[in-house]
């Protein structure tokens, strides 16, 4: 599996790209017990048959790599779904578009770690291909919603090194707001928000921007 | 911690325009393209993506595009990643962690010398020395 649920959702975001999408939704809501990510495109989609052999991580269409014997991204997904208890759900229809919806649960000890999702997101915004993001990332009743054809309205092009360091400034300052822990549990106590819990250890994810304040 | 609006990116980035006008634009701008594929994202692309961020903003070198592709085909030496430096050979450089992206933004981009323990692919053997 995938050594962050980030890089997971990366993967699964470059499969929409991939299928031709040109509308892309990513949501990720982190609650107290659950872990939720659904994205939904308007790519080429899959029928019944392809969607059931697209779960087979010895399967793939041969489109992208004519040699290739493997098509890793929705096995990984599955995987992890499995060996966690998770649940996981694909609509798919040809023609129409895919929608994967995955829940997971934050505190079961063989789920990855959440990962760099400022780094995750930059990485999706700012993929050259035709079509628009959305992002919203919510932590528990925190949010904030990036879409590309705004970034880019503001920001240009998104390959150019001064875009991009907006953009990521952008992305982390939005980050840190959701993943205040001080405004989430003002009188928490230190060594409770070191635990692990729905969001992963708060101080951990906290210290990627920098602001680590214990 | 207050969020922040597109508005206040709309004025950072007002503010870097008028910076950026006092610079002379040379279109002699550098090139790096990053292998996001399945293998690529799980060797650690997309920390290689924010390592050459991250050293090219400390270097302030801004003449520099920043690409993403999928799977080049070396999938046993991910991260990959292709440099476009003009003047220079087109190289693919293999395992390009952290501290590799550094080097490449240190050595090839800005010290125009190739990284030559992690060239994968072209030039020539001949001239790696």
């Amino acid at each position: 599996m995938h050594a962050t649920i980030c890089n997971m959702i990366i993967d699964l975001v470059h499969n929409s790209i991939e299928a031709g999408a040109t509308e892309i939704t990513l949501k990720i809501e982190e609650k107290d017990s659950n872990l939720s990510v659904v994205i939904e495109d308007n790519g080429r989609g899959m029928n019944a048959e392809t969607l059931t052999k697209a779960m087979d991580p010895f399967y793939t269409d041969g489109q992208k790599h004519k040699h290739r014997k493997v098509g890793l991204g929705l096995a990984f997904l599955y995987q992890t779904v499995e060996m966690t208890h998770g649940t996981v759900a694909i609509r798919s229809q040809e023609g129409e578009g895919t929608t994967v919806r995955f829940n997971l649960d934050p505190s079961h000890i063989d789920l990855p770690e959440f990962g760099n999702f400022a780094q995750a997101a930059v990485a999706m915004i700012s993929h050259g291909f035709e079509g628009d993001l959305t992002i919203e990332h919510s932590v528990n009743k925190k949010s904030y919603t990036a879409n590309k054809a705004e970034l880019i309205e503001v920001l240009g092009d998104l390959s150019e090194m001064e875009s991009l360091i907006l953009l990521k400034q952008f992305i982390e300052e939005n980050e840190k707001d959701i993943l205040d822990c001080e405004a989430i549990f003002p009188v928490i106590h230190p060594e409770i928000r070191n635990q692990q819990s729905t969001i992963g250890n708060f101080n951990e994810r906290w210290a990627i921007y920098g602001k680590n304040d214990t | 911690m207050a969020k922040m609006t597109l508005e206040d990116l709309r004025k950072l980035r007002e503010g870097k325009k008028a910076e950026m006008t006092q610079r002379d634009s040379s279109d002699k701008s550098a090139r790096i393209i990053i292998g996001m594929g399945t293998c690529g994202i799980a060797a650690g692309a997309k920390e290689a993506f924010d390592a050459f961020l991250d050293e090219l903003s400390s270097h302030n070198v801004t003449d520099t595009k920043i690409a993403q592709t999928g799977c080049m085909g070396l999938c046993f030496s991910e991260p990959t990643v292709e440099v476009e430096v003009p003047g220079m050979p087109r190289v693919i450089y293999g395992n390009v962690d952290d501290k590799v992206a550094r080097r490449i933004v240190k050595e090839h981009i800005i010290g125009k010398a190739l990284v030559s323990d992690h060239i994968f692919d072209k030039p020539a053997a001949d001239i790696i020395k």
